[in-house]
């Protein structure tokens, strides 16, 4: 088990970027993959892509980040990569289907955000516990469902 | 609160902030608060540093039941109360926990662990990782064989499944075995635990997987 105490902190940190680039050449970058959602904890124990037993125990200011180094010396490196969130992108086709839709994000406690005239849904789930919810709004098209991913939803 | 000056590492937050926090959510009446009482011993006896902080509706009858168990340092258990809505103060909005907690390892130093344990509430509860690293949530048998395939957020997004009071399965009419499976099925390869709080059953299991999540050196 690999102790992560403190993030040493980011790829493009000039003074860690050139490092990482001198183990990227010699394949000693090893990464742990996490979900955005994931990024909240402070605490985690999380298998690395190359196998590594790492356990991450950070003080609750700190926090983890896409590109945070959280191991670095002359034999290696890990990094965290953030899996790109994806967002369900829900167009209803009415303002009475909007009205509807509003009040099932609300009464479901949804991750949402405004765009336009579409409300968009964070996924921390199969996308189909989503529709499934929505019921006769997504079954007879009052809401069109679409997957997008986060650069798409910005 | 008490003021902290700065820890070894240089860091003001080096006091508050330390200790792992984990949570245990679940409906009414599944045995959150008698694992809990399971849990003390197993944790003293490991040497762990810890302490407790109970959400109830508009009482604090967790707390209390807790600090008159005998089991634990009475000081040792916070409590909050969490009007209306149980999930939403460990969910949407957590502060009253976050300082609760704070306030426990203000009052503790090197505290190690500190249970978040939620007010009774429904499938639906689940809870906020910025209050915890780490999530229980506890089902029961007597509660319904189907609670599995019903698919609530706090039965599949929880890091560990307890399914508590496997003892009442043959009184209750409830196919153990296939309760267990179906929980398996929803959770997409994350832990179900049985355990039985009166008992004991399955309890050292539990502390295993804390131990494994968030404490790691233990």
């Amino acid at each position: 088990m690999l102790l992560i105490e403190r993030v040493l902190g980011s790829r493009l940190d000039p003074a860690i970027s050139a490092k990482l680039h001198e183990l990227e050449h010699q394949g000693l970058v090893d990464e742990v993959n996490l979900a955005t959602a994931d990024l909240a904890r402070r605490r985690m124990r999380v298998t690395s892509r190359a196998g590594r037993d790492v356990a991450i125990q950070l003080s609750r200011a700190e926090h983890l980040f896409d590109g945070a180094v959280l191991h670095l010396d002359a034999e290696g490196a890990i990094l965290v990569r953030v899996a790109e969130e994806r967002w369900l992108r829900l167009t209803p086709r009415s303002i009475a289907d909007a009205v509807a839709l509003g009040y099932h994000a609300g009464n479901l406690h949804w991750r949402v955000r405004f765009e336009g005239e579409a409300l968009l849904v964070g996924l921390e789930a199969p996308v189909d516990d989503y529709l499934e919810r929505l019921g006769d709004l997504v079954t007879e098209r009052r809401v069109i469902p679409a997957v997008v991913a986060s650069a798409e939803a910005a | 609160m008490v003021a902290l000056g700065p820890g070894p590492q240089g860091s003001s937050q080096d006091g508050v902030g330390a200790a792992a926090r984990i949570g245990i959510g679940g409906p009414v009446g599944c045995g959150k608060t008698a694992l809990i009482e399971r849990l003390i011993p197993l944790l003293q006896a490991r040497g762990v540093d810890f302490a407790v902080v109970t959400n109830d509706l508009v009482t604090k009858e967790d707390a209390e039941r807790l600090r008159r168990s005998g089991l634990i340092d009475p000081a040792r258990v916070a409590a909050v109360e969490a009007g209306a809505c149980p999930h939403t103060v460990i969910r949407e909005d957590p502060t009253l926990n976050i300082a609760a907690g704070d306030e426990l390892e203000a009052r503790f130093p090197g505290l190690e662990l500190i249970l978040f344990e939620s007010g009774g509430d429904n499938l639906a509860s689940t809870f906020s990782l910025d209050l915890v690293d780490w999530w229980v949530f506890v089902i029961d048998v007597a509660g319904g064989g189907d609670i599995p395939r019903k698919r609530g957020p706090g039965v599949i997004r929880s890091d560990l499944l307890v399914v508590n009071k496997v003892d009442l399965a043959h009184h209750v009419g409830v196919d153990l075995e296939a309760m267990l499976g179906e929980a398996r099925g929803v959770r997409a390869g994350r832990p179900v635990l049985a355990t039985n709080a009166r008992t004991g059953e399955g309890v050292d299991a539990l502390v295993e997987a804390i131990v494994h999540a968030v404490l790691f050196t233990r």
